[in-house]
């Protein structure tokens, strides 16, 4: 059984290790070493169906451990990075990526409610963050918790009529949404128009101040690496919470719908008061990234919410595993610092975007994490 | 297809089989009782509630399931999953429970997949072994055992079979009519319709039947009143061969 343990750490470490080596890497040499470590790493475990089924027992057999080391990298990693306040921010975007993706695959993977409007409910989320904060003169903290109620409140009052049609017409709505409310930014006067809001004061808890530099273990940190473990936190929380949700009534409802509306309703479920509280639980976790979003960065501006951003956080999904909780965690962690890490390729990194996607959904529609069966435990 | 002037009565733990040509209404009669149409006229009168304008979900938890003709499980849930559903409109644990008063929901889910395995257990001994694979992967009988179980896992007064046997070879079809007669046995008080072209199992399983054509009910009485019955007959076989 300790060699169970021991398993477990050492794959965990190996994986943090070589992606570490990978983000830090200056040279294209010393990536591609990283990379191909990787990948080797990747087909040993592919092909090698000893080592395979091990892993699998132990990983299985060892839950907590597994996700215990898991959380004590998760917040080793600003030390990893510390030399590196820029991939300490990726690594906080990613984090909330990861925020948003659960709130969005429990309306898209679980429920089937199409909603590519993801983008404008952050935005939704983030501007309330900056109206409250900079004109209304509220604390940062009180303001992150009321943002994403108001991303709830605008989607449940607009988009209630559409939530009882069938098929693509609330896919549809949404993509409008989405450029409606890039419009209304820019041209509305109490947000500022083209140049968003500036100056969102930053976070204070219990008098601690976001932008001071904290001392973890002795090592001075980049002051990102708070934003880091404040994200941290709203990730796994929203990661628990919804987790519990998707194994619940609630899940087994929301997928029965998604699959069979017909079965589910002579089943006795009420499948739009299903579809709206699925809608408005993401809703609240789309807009509680975006709330975070705005006092990390500082400002919000129209082009931080645009369509293409709806376009990533639906990959996050589609990669990831669509109804897959670690699935939208690991679509998050890869495709947030990925397209970062080759900004050397300019133009062309979009192009290896959609050649990614394109591949992904000929050979593993399910997403590279696919969605296990629900054990309610 | 509509419905005319049709007046069916059910009474507590009986059978009653549906038989009628393709395209007589015997679908559109239960997708007017399960709430799934709106009928443009007359009653429809279950347990002294009246059903016409509910809607199928508020219908379904008043005590009425049903299967369909073709399966309309979900694949890619487990078994467990798409007999869980049944019971999901009897729950008593809301979404704090799920979160955080996480115990409570898990003694009731408990309670809830063992029921489940006792329903799979009732048809076939080793369902409950695989109820958390996916319904995708269980050969055809099991699947419509599947749906039985998940129409039973409500725990309903009233079970309407839309054409059980559709699609099975002899054999199968042998075995339903044995599960059919467990449900019957196990639970004498429930009610149940069957719409069925295997007079087979209409003459075994029924005490009752009911004649259709052209949403009109034809005729009504014991199975061998109702085979002999010279416009059921017509119906099946056409006024030529009857006059013959």
């Amino acid at each position: 059984m300790s060699r169970d343990l021991a398993l477990v750490w050492v794959a965990e470490a190996a994986v943090f290790a070589l992606v570490i080596a990978g983000i830090l890497a200056e040279r294209p040499w010393a990536l591609g070493a990283a990379g191909g470590a990787l990948a080797a790493a990747g087909a040993l475990v592919r092909w090698a169906p000893g080592l395979r089924t091990a892993l699998a027992r132990a990983f299985a057999r060892r839950r907590g451990a597994a996700l215990g080391c898991g959380v004590v990298l998760a917040l080793a990693l600003p030390l990893a990075l510390r030399s590196s306040p820029y991939w300490t921010f990726v690594a906080t975007l990613a984090l909330l990526y990861v925020t948003i993706g659960q709130g969005l695959n429990l309306q898209i993977g679980t429920a089937g409610v199409i909603n590519l409007a993801g983008a404008a409910f952050a935005g939704l989320g983030g501007y309330s963050v900056g109206l409250l904060t900079v004109a209304a003169g509220w604390p940062s903290w009180l303001a992150v918790l009321v943002g994403p109620w108001v991303a709830v409140a605008v989607g449940a009052i607009l988009f209630v009529p559409i939530l009882k049609t069938r098929g693509h017409y609330l896919a549809l709505v949404t993509i409008a949404f989405v450029f409606i409310f890039n419009i209304l930014m820019n041209n509305l006067e109490f947000t500022g128009g083209p140049q968003g809001i500036k100056n969102i004061p930053t976070l204070h808890l219990f008098g601690y101040a976001f932008t001071t530099r904290p001392v973890l273990a002795g090592v001075e940190l980049p002051a990102h690496a708070n934003f880091y473990y404040a994200a941290l936190v709203v990730a796994g929380l929203t990661t628990w919470v919804l987790r519990r949700l998707h194994d619940s009534w609630l899940g087994l409802a929301l997928n029965t719908l998604r699959d069979d509306e017909i079965a589910a309703r002579c089943s006795g479920v009420a499948v739009a008061r299903g579809k709206l509280l699925a809608f408005s639980i993401g809703n609240f976790f789309i807009g509680l990234g975006g709330a975070v979003y705005a006092v990390i960065v500082g400002f919000v501006s129209p082009p931080d919410f645009d369509f293409g951003y709806s376009l990533v956080m639906l990959s996050v999904i589609i990669i990831g595993g669509v109804d897959s909780i670690p699935g939208v965690i690991l679509g998050a962690c890869l495709l947030v610092p990925l397209p970062e890490r080759f900004r050397f390729l300019h133009e062309y990194r979009l192009l290896l975007y959609g050649v990614v996607i394109v591949v992904m959904l000929l050979y593993r529609p399910r997403g590279l994490w696919p969605a296990q069966v629900r054990r309610y435990r | 297809m509509a419905l005319d002037g049709v007046d069916v009565a059910v009474a507590e733990g009986e059978t009653v089989g549906v038989i009628g040509p393709n395209g007589s209404g015997k679908t559109t009669l239960f997708n007017a009782l399960t709430g799934l149409y709106a009928p443009a006229g007359g009653e429809i009168v279950f347990r002294g509630r009246r059903l016409a304008g509910l809607e199928a979900h508020a219908i379904a938890r008043l005590g009425i399931a049903r299967t369909f003709q073709a399966s309309r499980l979900c694949l890619d849930l487990s078994v467990f999953d798409n007999i869980l559903i049944g019971m999901h409109a009897g729950r008593r644990t809301g979404l704090v429970d799920f979160v955080v008063r996480r115990r409570r929901f898990l003694g009731e889910i408990r309670a809830a997949l063992e029921r489940a395995s006792h329903l799979l257990a009732l048809f076939n001994r080793d369902l409950p072994s695989r109820g958390f694979e996916r319904v995708g992967q269980l050969p055809q009988i099991d699947r419509r055992r599947v749906e039985i179980c998940r129409a039973l896992a409500a725990a309903p007064t009233l079970l309407l079979l839309d054409e059980p046997s559709a699609g099975m070879n002899p054999e199968e079809t042998a075995e339903l009519m044995r599960d059919l007669r467990i449900v019957r046995e196990e639970m004498p008080g429930l009610s149940v319709v069957i719409i069925e072209h295997d007079m087979f199992v209409i003459e075994g399983v029924s005490q009752r039947v009911v004649a259709f054509n052209y949403g009109r009910k034809i005729a009504e009485g014991s199975f061998a009143a109702v085979a002999a019955h010279g416009e059921v007959r017509a119906a099946y076989l056409g006024t030529e061969a009857v006059g013959a």
